[in-house]
């Protein structure tokens, strides 16, 4: 059954675009993942364009972590704080980045930059998590403990704040700057950026790793929403029907994952999750260097 | 030398161990306020248990072996300094446990294999909010043929000067 896509302007089988919100919502929450490094490539891969899938890409990782958020919110486990913080970073971060988009279409180049955007993060998110499941596959390693205080050369920055349910004394620079960065990467890829954000805050800002998720989640939520509402706004790259379809596939898909995810844990599931993120930065790398199959395309002489 | 029926009943009563669920509820105080005192009245062990809710699907390895190690040292911080109030009490430190999963199978799955356990103490959620709690529900309804052990419950309402006359 094809349908027009109005913004996208093409026509796409809709049973296909339900499968791959299917898929991808299923993989989501298998994964407790937000889906949205799935779902851009993927989009691309059959021929949407990339500044629409990458608006799709944070639509569906909003709905994706909204749940999550309120469950964390409800037992107390979101540093507001800490998240408003992040959250301030994030909007500076993801306005750039959505102006950044634009000034990369004006030019022409947006399809290059979000595939090599994605090739180079994806490449080295997924290399390190198989690398770091292998290891643990291998041999039951012993944790090294971390030091609790650890003073660096970030702890001399100015403007300290409290961060009391962080138990942080912190000055409130790097997680703007962190906040900044992921916000950034969200404008450009579509992407909540939660598989960044937790080791950045566990291992740079040293906040513990009961408030973690829910943080990350309060700033992957709004720094999403922001990104949706200017590409819509600015960028007008927020196709509703489209939208409409991959949601009521992902509603479906993340029902069966998270009852399958229950089931299914540990080293060789995150193994997995490396290989698939790893298997989609190849992909679009091998989309990048294949010789196209029409080397040269003749349009008519401006 | 025989022993008596009185001396037997005594030492009986000293083995037996009164299991206290330590979870995240006002009410839990009531139902460690109560084995404690009925250990220090009648003989007997605190038993405190903890259940620690298990780590969630994480990308990255190291940060879920970190989460699951400060959820532990959180759960020993816990059992500790309850188990300094049992001592104040009873005169005898609890048995601490800590086990990793759902509350509900890990008690029942507790009871199951540890053989020292003769009494399960739950204190019952204060009136207003619709219901005992879930776990005397559980135990009370669908799962309660699971059960090993007598289960008492102590209304949560109860103060300590109550808890006194009816301990």
């Amino acid at each position: 059954m094809q349908v027009y896509l109005p913004i996208a302007e093409m026509s796409v089988d809709a049973f296909l675009l339900m499968g791959i919100g299917f898929g991808v919502g299923w993989l989501s929450g298998l994964f407790g993942v937000g889906g949205g490094f799935l779902l851009t490539p993927l989009l691309i891969l059959v021929g949407i364009p990339s500044p629409v899938a990458v608006a799709s890409g944070a639509n569906q990782t909003l709905g994706a972590s909204v749940s999550g958020l309120i469950a964390q919110w409800r037992r107390g486990n979101v540093d507001a704080r800490m998240g408003t913080v992040l959250l301030a970073g994030g909007f500076v971060g993801s306005v750039a980045g959505v102006q950044l988009f634009a000034l990369l279409r004006r030019v022409g180049q947006v399809d290059l930059a979000v595939s090599l955007f994605y090739v180079v993060v994806l490449g080295t998110v997924g290399g390190l998590m198989v690398v770091e499941s292998v290891k643990a596959i291998l041999r039951r390693r012993t944790a090294t403990r971390r030091k609790l205080h650890e003073h660096f050369w970030a702890h001399g920055l100015p403007l300290k704040m409290r961060f009391r349910k962080s138990r942080l004394y912190i000055s409130v620079i790097p997680p703007f700057l962190i906040g900044a960065g992921i916000g950034l990467l969200s404008a450009v890829m579509g992407v909540g950026g939660g598989f960044m954000l937790v080791p950045a805050m566990i291992y740079l800002l040293g906040m513990p790793t009961s408030v973690v998720i829910g943080t990350s989640l309060f700033q992957v939520v709004f720094v999403a929403a922001n990104v949706t509402l200017l590409a819509a706004v600015q960028l007008g790259t927020v196709d509703v029907l489209l939208t409409l379809l991959l949601l009521a596939g992902g509603v479906a898909g993340a029902q069966f994952g998270a009852q399958m995810g229950t089931r299914l844990r540990g080293e060789e599931t995150r193994a997995l999750l490396g290989l698939l993120v790893l298997g989609v930065a190849l992909s679009l790398l091998w989309g990048l260097l294949r010789p196209p199959e029409n080397l040269f395309s003749t349009g008519p002489a401006l | 030398m025989a022993e008596t029926a009185a001396e037997k009943a005594a030492t009986a009563k000293r083995d037996r161990v009164f299991l206290v669920v330590v979870d995240d509820s006002p009410e839990r105080e009531v139902a460690l306020k109560y084995a404690c005192l009925r250990a220090r009245n009648g003989g007997g062990r605190v038993a405190l248990l903890r259940v620690v809710e298990p780590v969630p699907m994480i990308e990255w390895a190291g940060v879920g072996v970190l989460m699951a190690e400060e959820r532990r040292e959180e759960a020993e911080k816990l059992l500790s300094g309850l188990g300094a109030q049992v001592q104040e009490i009873t005169g005898g430190m609890p048995i601490l446990l800590i086990r990793e999963g759902e509350p509900r199978d890990e008690l029942l799955a507790l009871l199951e294999e540890d053989p020292r356990i003769s009494i399960l103490v739950l204190a019952s959620a204060a009136a207003g909010s619709g219901g005992p709690g879930p776990l005397i529900t559980a135990l009370t309804g669908r799962h309660g043929s699971r059960l090993r052990v007598p289960l008492t419950i102590v209304p949560g309402g109860l103060d300590d000067k109550e808890l006194e006359r009816v301990t």
